[in-house]
């Protein structure tokens, strides 16, 4: 399982009905493939910084889900087939945003492992602890 | 001459010394950039649509990467210019 984000511009020519019906479509497609969606965001029509296929604007519609790598291919092969969507771009997020911490955390958990455990160990006798005379003394009372 | 001018230059940076730069984004300690917010991007992309080079902005090696990355992406997704229109 891997967390995607794919972000696709709908052409202007459709009316906002017809855009949604799309979204609909494509939203299909990842719960079909068993991904799961978690978070969809439509800017709604918003105009481009350069004309893309002699359209002046877009709907911007962005996906976030999480599934296997056939999703963003199967939602690729869609996007190409079809005249009205006119960019497309996926992104794999958790690539980007945790190659080099995991490579920390490795050198990390190497180091600090024996004492990460006798702080928890310390921590938890700590509260073990403190509870226990609050209790008495509600007893003496 | 030659001497006199470089008096006039180190003076100038003594009573005007250069505002000094840093990197806005360990500032607020990010690590992804991501190229949906626009309005971030848009400062480090004047008018020309040129990306502005680290010297310019303070910003360090890292950031400046994951900076050039988002604004490319943000091109592709017509969300940015290429060229100035």
């Amino acid at each position: 399982m891997r967390l995607y984000e794919t972000g696709f511009l709908i052409s202007p020519t459709l009316s906002e009905e017809e855009a949604e019906a799309i979204i609909l479509q494509m939203a299909e497609v990842v719960s079909q493939k068993n991904g799961k969606m978690i978070k969809q965001e439509k800017w709604g029509k918003r105009r481009m910084a350069y004309p893309i296929k002699k359209a002046g604007d877009a709907y911007y519609v962005f996906f976030h889900y999480e599934g296997g790598p056939e999703i963003p291919q199967e939602l690729g092969r869609r996007f190409r087939q079809m005249d009205t969507i006119l960019r497309y771009l996926t992104l794999n997020k958790e690539t980007q945003a945790n190659v080099r911490k995991k490579k920390k955390a490795e050198k990390r958990s190497k180091v600090k492992e024996p004492a990460a455990e006798e702080e928890t160990a310390e921590s938890l006798s700590a509260k073990g602890q403190s509870p226990a005379p609050a209790e008495k003394k509600r007893e003496e009372e | 001459m030659a001497r006199e001018e470089r008096m006039e230059r180190s003076s100038y940076k003594k009573f005007f010394p250069p505002k000094k730069k840093f990197c806005r984004f360990c500032q607020r300690n990010i690590k992804f950039i991501d190229y949906k917010n626009v309005d971030i991007l848009k400062k480090y992309v004047p008018d020309r649509g040129k990306i502005s080079p680290r010297r310019v902005t303070g910003t360090c090696a890292f950031h400046q990467r994951k900076l050039a990355m988002a604004v490319k992406r943000a091109r592709l997704m017509g969300m940015l210019p290429y060229v100035e229109n």
